[in-house]
């Protein structure tokens, strides 16, 4: 599709020109509630003062900034609803993610999106759906989980998650919720712990006691690079196949409009056709997992 | 011979003249010579414009996607952000047609999607000047089929021995011409003359292509396992010049920049290139193109497949300016042939 006339015509681009707006300006969130919720994390709750904010489904992500520190992608973490705020849970790990865990309630953060893909909530219905979390995948793994936990119509869910030690884990605390609302929760660590009585390991320790109905189940996996084939093997092992396996990868983003370049894999732009992907999409993208 | 409906006749003296009336209303961007060698500049008296033969080292995307560009204008105490759109009116003379065809492909780039108002602000407000080139030994748009353009630009010029043969591109070309200067009616010995012009440019190129271009996309997907890319990958210095002579490269990275008040800032963009280091690394530290071979496989593919199957059109338009600045003389066209070479092989 060609957005601008035929030049023949002249004024090429003029047509579209009327109001567009900078894809680049961002609006401001306030932050209603920050919580560290470990020694790298902490949890913001927001209210964006543009309501297209709160217009995002479990998957996509914002371009969040601080004016002077720049903009990073940051995964949602809150299923959408009727709530006029959204949570976000910000790892530090540089000098924007640093700046914005000395903010606290009160504060502005400015915010892009919501970007990128989501995952299809119609088509994991009537499903059994295992989520495989590692490390900080749990951020956009819980807007998932908390949106279906609280819908009836989908299997038997079950949630592996796994993280180096017993402080490093998040929410915790709501896992009890999950249960109570059908979801099995089974957590690992790294290595032994003194206080950890759980199972010790990583996440693919776990896949292959969990009993499987064939064809009928989803996965959706969500973690470090290093994760994703180990785990994505486990579950074939369980004949748990690409078109029933859900990703959401990580990638540098600086534009989220398509537009920056950094995000690519191979010819793939992850903030316009991903970061959700099913994993029979990425067949043809060797650099994706 | 060509239509000669096509083409209007000006003499030195009136192109002169249109030059030093652009000048007037515009900002005028045209080839000078510097240290010996044409480069893109602005021009501040129509003596100065120098049409050159041989490509710019540098491409002209500056003009219209600049080095450093501001994005946003922000006040941290008082919480705003505002966003900035720079572009005045200009002209951009001297253009070849391999730089015209990649600023076609740079328009479909900012407005597909979501539409980026800052370039498309400054393209709106830029005429596109072309002129006519001769190849150097690392040009090779005969081969990528950009050795001529039909649209593109507002007004083409042939320069012939006396005078210039101009086509028409645009209505926006057209009222300039008959605004700033006269034009005559060409004769067919002036005709016959950029023919003969025509034929020896033709005849001179050096470097080409071992394959048509509608080839190259599914050439470049049975090379993704190629020797090439660790055969160059151990010579490259990742320095990511061929990014930043190509007229069609357009990544780019994002920066806060804080006034000494500690208060007003603006947020600007500046060019970045795949073949950097750090391009694909992300804050924890995994870096997706770790090696160099993975990098320049990259930015070929991104050049002959991963864009055109994106936009219908190959990214390459055949400058070969990557070539011309590679300090260790990696050839865009060379490792081409040698992955055609090697496709063959594979039948």
């Amino acid at each position: 599709m060609k957005l601008y006339g035929n030049p023949i015509e002249g004024d090429r681009i003029e047509p579209i020109l009327e109001n567009i707006e900078s894809p680049y300006l961002p609006t401001p969130g306030i932050i209603e509630r920050a919580l560290r919720v470990t020694e790298k994390e902490k949890f913001f709750t927001v209210t964006p003062l543009s309501p297209r904010l709160l217009d995002y489904r479990p998957g996509q992500f914002f371009m969040v900034g601080l004016p002077g520190y720049g903009e990073a992608p940051i995964s949602v973490t809150s299923a959408p609803g009727s709530a006029k705020t959204l949570d976000l849970c910000i790892r530090a790990v540089g000098n924007l993610t640093d700046a914005v865990h000395r903010l606290g309630k009160g504060d502005w953060l400015w915010i892009r999106g919501p970007f990128g893909t989501s995952f299809p909530l119609h088509e994991m219905k009537g499903k059994d759906i295992i989520f495989v979390a590692g490390g900080i995948g749990i951020v956009p793994m819980r807007s998932l989980i908390k949106a279906v936990v609280r819908e009836h119509g989908f299997g038997k869910k079950t949630l592996i998650y796994g993280s180096k030690s017993p402080e490093e884990m998040l929410f915790t605390e709501e896992m009890e919720d999950w249960r109570a609302r059908g979801c099995d929760v089974q957590l690992t660590i790294d290595k032994p712990h003194p206080e950890w009585g759980g199972n010790v390991g990583v996440v693919t320790t776990l896949i292959p006691k969990l009993k499987v109905r064939e064809g009928k189940t989803i996965a959706v996996i969500i973690g470090p690079p290093v994760m994703y084939k180990f785990v994505i093997l486990s579950l074939k092992g369980k004949l748990i196949g690409p078109e029933h396996i859900f990703v959401s990868l990580e990638r540098r983003m600086r534009c989220g409009v398509g537009k920056c370049g950094h995000c690519q894999i191979n010819g793939c732009y992850v903030c316009q056709e991903g970061p959700v992907f099913k994993l029979s999409e990425l067949k043809d993208l060797p650099e994706a997992i | 011979m060509k239509n000669i409906e096509q083409f209007r006749y000006v003499t030195g003296v009136g192109f002169d003249k249109l030059v030093s009336r652009l000048i007037e209303d515009y900002t005028v961007y045209g080839t000078i010579k510097k240290d010996g060698f044409p480069a893109f500049s602005k021009i501040s008296d129509a003596g100065e414009l120098e049409l050159a033969q041989t490509p710019t080292h540098l491409s002209a995307k500056e003009f219209l996607f600049p080095q450093r560009e501001t994005l946003l204008k922000f006040d941290i105490r008082n919480n705003i952000h505002e966003a900035v759109i720079e572009a005045k009116e200009q002209v951009i003379v001297g253009l070849h047609p391999c730089d015209i065809r990649a600023i076609a492909l740079m328009d479909r780039v900012f407005s597909e999607g979501r539409p980026d108002a800052n370039y498309l602000a400054r393209r709106n407000k830029t005429v596109i000047i072309g002129s006519d080139c001769m190849p150097d030994n690392y040009c090779f748009c005969k081969s990528m089929g950009t050795m001529t353009v039909e649209e593109g630009f507002d007004l083409f010029l042939h320069k012939i021995k006396k005078g210039y043969l101009v086509r028409v591109g645009t209505k926006k070309g057209e009222r300039l011409l008959s605004k700033y200067t006269v034009t005559l009616k060409p004769t067919a010995g002036r005709l016959r003359e950029l023919d003969e012009f025509n034929k020896i440019r033709e005849a001179s190129f050096t470097a080409k292509l071992d394959a048509s271009p509608e080839e190259l996309p599914s050439i470049y997907a049975g090379a993704y396992e190629s020797p090439v890319w660790d055969k160059i990958g151990a010579i490259c210095t990742g320095c990511g010049s061929c990014n930043n002579v190509c007229p069609t490269c357009y990544c780019f990275d994002v920066k806060d920049e804080v006034e000494p008040n500690l208060s007003e800032g603006k947020r600007v963009r500046v060019w970045d290139g795949c073949t950097l280091e750090d391009f694909a690394k992300v804050a924890g530290g995994h870096n997706f193109r770790k090696t160099r071979a993975e990098r320049l496989r990259h930015r070929f593919n991104r050049k002959f497949r991963y864009l055109s199957d994106r936009f219908g059109e190959l990214f390459c338009v055949g400058c070969g300016r990557c070539s011309r600045t590679c300090l260790v003389k990696i050839n865009i066209a060379e490792v081409t042939n040698e992955i055609i070479r090697e496709s063959h092989r594979r039948r």
